[in-house]
């Protein structure tokens, strides 16, 4: 019989003990995801800027428009008073769908990214493989935290990507290449921006984290 | 003049292109837009900003061209859309036509600039240690920041206004609205900017300066320095006492006193007070040429010379070829002869070598007392005794070299006249002797026996030692061996009958009977003086240069 209960109490010491190891509080899985959603976003500004410097002047006309972008099919708000009035899932929701709608582009891009008929391309495909373990530290973080969310945070609206390569000729190739790091940068904008509301919305109690 | 409407009239024409200069949106809510109206071509002309949206089809007017002032267009927050392109043109029309401008593609999320920090409110804190400086501030009035939908980061900047050239240091703030500043310069006036953006955006422009000064806060640590100063003075002062206090041992240590030459037999405080009379009686005790004033006075002298030729036996192992010091007890016509210089060298060890000749002369005086079978004096008991001399310790401290007198010598050198040999005392002990030639200085007591030498071509050492009394064990000792001419022996002896005599030359000695006195003052020119009893009792050895 003593014998017995000091088996218990141990296994429920053990248990305490795994829980609390993975027991991080919400407020502080939201500020690491929101710091990582704004580094990420700092990358693609950056890249964006590199991109420019050494831009063809007809390109700025030939590139096609954001519309056209992947991800333009999903439905975002658009201002501050319909961002407010999302609910926190379909925040955290939206957030990780375009997070994932941009693995695969972005595994093109590193790959091409060698190659591009740029003077800083060497700068540019470091930035790349930058950008890709962020997304996917970000992508892991964000999946913890809709399991602690709950299941209806847990929806994903699918964008493929069907875009199989940047182009023949070298100045296709580079405004394309610009054209994607574009609507990644405004994409990444969005993810930050979620983010950061619903960081604000997690930490009531603290609102100097807003 | 016909009337064209579209001719170019001196003066007026269609409006120039208007130029979009740039749109902001200072909280992520609106926006403005501003162009350049360009040329005007003369004529009243409007402007008019259209703008089309990426998502949906039709061009749209500015909403409000008053809300941001002139040639401005202000977009509301119902009107403002983010992650949108707008394609935004501005036409100047007036009556003569119209003007477009190029477009600009414009997103709110590219155009965010907010506006600079408000309220700065600057604070000295004075503090025990040091004072610093509190910089609160608020956010621009118009940016929300409890929703998250922005995310303010500020940045200060501090520069001192005094200082000319000084930099702006750069101080970031994070989210804080509120800053400490250490390491201020007291007394200074400091000039404190602040600016902000959100998340991604533009900075803020710098805001107004704040101007503070920082109080001089030496007054407080006055008493500080006041207790340092003191303790140091305090400090300083104990150790110059101290050293004031020791100064004759900080002087032996730092300036250590250069040994002099120690010869016994002489005085040299007497020398020092540098009265010749004094010295010269301190010095020459005996009378010269040395007379024996009474029976019982008998001399001993003491015969120093070059030691080469004559007295190699003297030699005790010393290097001292030079200086020796032969003893010899003659009969009255025994003669010695010397034929070198004696060279004096360093005094303590013509001291020394003295001291052994002596002892080495009186050996061999005592060899030679037992063949004199015709001397009538009596034997040299302290001849036993003036060989255990040696063992004395032959240098007295008491007496210093008589080097820096060297006029007292000369003058003495004037009066004994030296050349040839003198003699002696005479064995019968009368007090009167025959002088051969030259002067010699005889101690008031002589000894044992007589003792003749004669010095030819060199300098002789003749020593005269007081009678020595049988209580008593003195010897002489060489005080000092001067100018190549002179030798001092010193001794002290039991106070005896003071008897001076004067010798001169070759004249008969004038044997004077003086009262004992310690100190006798002889006139420098009138010859030497036999010192008084029982006291110090110089006796002089004087070198005869030939």
């Amino acid at each position: 019989m003593a014998r017995r209960s000091q088996g218990t109490k141990l296994h429920l010491a053990v248990l305490c003990l795994v829980v609390s190891c993975h027991a991080i509080g919400l407020s502080d899985l939201m500020e690491r995801a929101s710091q990582r959603s704004d580094k990420l976003h700092s990358l693609s500004t950056s890249l964006n800027k590199d991109l420019d410097s050494h831009f063809p002047p007809m390109g700025r006309v030939m590139m096609p428009r954001p519309s056209m972008c992947h991800t333009s099919s999903l439905q975002t708000p658009k201002d501050k008073e319909q961002a407010l009035r999302v609910s926190e899932n379909e925040l955290i929701s939206l957030a990780r769908s375009l997070l994932l709608a941009w693995n695969d582009p972005l595994l093109l891009l590193s790959s091409e990214a060698p190659t591009l008929p740029h003077p800083s391309n060497g700068d540019i495909s470091s930035k790349i493989r930058e950008l890709q373990d962020y997304s996917k530290s970000l992508g892991d973080g964000l999946d913890i935290l809709v399991n602690k969310m709950g299941p209806s945070s847990q929806y994903i609206s699918s964008m493929p990507f069907k875009g199989g390569d940047l182009g023949n000729d070298k100045t296709s190739r580079l405004i394309n290449f610009h054209f994607l790091m574009s609507c990644f940068r405004r994409d990444s904008h969005k993810i930050d921006s979620f983010l950061k509301v619903l960081r604000c919305r997690a930490t009531k109690m603290r609102p100097e984290t807003c | 003049m016909s009337s064209c409407g579209m001719c170019v009239h001196p003066g007026i024409s269609h409006p120039g292109k208007p130029v979009l200069i740039n749109c902001r949106s200072p909280e992520k809510e609106t926006f403005t837009c501003r162009w350049d109206p360009g040329f005007d071509g003369g004529l009243p002309t409007t402007h008019h900003l259209y703008y089309q949206k990426e998502d949906s089809d039709g061009m749209y007017e500015c909403p409000d061209y008053q809300a941001a002032g002139s040639n401005s267009c202000f977009f509301n927050k119902s009107h403002t859309s983010i992650w949108v392109n707008y394609n935004i043109t501005v036409v100047a029309i007036n009556s003569l036509g119209s003007t477009v401008s190029d477009p600009l593609e414009v997103d709110v999320m590219y155009i965010v600039q907010p506006n600079a920090p408000e309220n700065v409110t600057v604070s000295v804190v004075e503090t025990e240690e040091s004072p610093h400086l509190l910089v609160k501030w608020e956010p621009p009035h118009e940016a929300d920041t409890r929703s998250g939908w922005i995310t303010l980061t500020y940045q200060l900047r501090l520069k001192r206004q005094n200082k000319k050239e000084s930099e702006w240091e750069e101080y970031a703030s994070g989210k804080q609205t509120q800053l400490i500043i250490y390491s201020l310069h007291p007394g200074e006036v400091y000039m404190v900017q602040l600016r902000c953006k959100l998340d991604h955006s533009l900075w803020s422009e710098w805001s107004t300066t704040t101007h503070t000064e920082v109080p001089d806060y030496i007054l407080k640590e006055r008493s500080i320095w006041i207790v340092v100063t003191v303790f140091s003075a305090f400090i300083i002062l104990l150790v110059t006492f101290t050293l004031a206090m020791k100064r004759k041992y900080v002087k032996h240590c730092l300036l250590p006193p250069v040994p002099g030459p120690k010869i016994s037999g002489l005085d040299t405080q007497l020398l020092k007070s540098g009265r010749s009379e004094d010295i010269l009686s301190s010095l020459i005790n005996q009378s010269f040429p040395p007379t024996i004033s009474t029976k019982d006075q008998q001399v001993d002298y003491l015969l120093v010379f070059d030691s080469e030729q004559v007295t190699p036996d003297l030699q005790n192992g010393r290097t001292r070829t030079k200086n020796s010091i032969d003893h010899g007890c003659y009969n009255h016509s025994l003669l010695m002869k010397v034929n070198n210089e004696v060279k004096v060298g360093s005094r303590e060890m013509v001291e020394q070598g003295y001291s052994e000749g002596l002892e080495s002369t009186f050996r061999k005086t005592k060899s030679l007392s037992t063949d004199v079978t015709s001397h009538p004096c009596p034997q040299k008991k302290p001849f036993n005794n003036v060989t255990e001399t040696p063992k004395q310790a032959p240098v007295s401290s008491k007496y210093r070299s008589l080097s820096h007198h060297k006029d007292l010598w000369d003058s003495l050198a004037r009066h004994l006249d030296y050349r040839e040999t003198v003699v002696k005392s005479q064995s019968n002990c009368d007090d009167k002797h025959n002088l051969s030639s030259q002067n010699i200085v005889t101690p008031s007591k002589a000894i044992g026996c007589v003792e003749v030498q004669r010095w030819t071509k060199s300098i002789g050492l003749q020593v005269q030692v007081p009678e020595m009394d049988k209580k008593q064990e003195d010897y002489s000792k060489v005080s000092v061996v001067e100018n190549d001419n002179i030798v001092l022996l010193k001794r002290e002896t039991v106070p005896l009958n003071c008897t001076s005599c004067k010798v001169r030359g070759n004249h008969s000695e004038k044997c004077l009977q003086k009262p004992c006195k310690p100190n006798m003052t002889v006139p420098a020119k009138e010859g030497v003086h036999i010192g008084s009893n029982g006291y110090v009792e110089p006796v002089i050895i004087t070198l005869y240069k030939m």
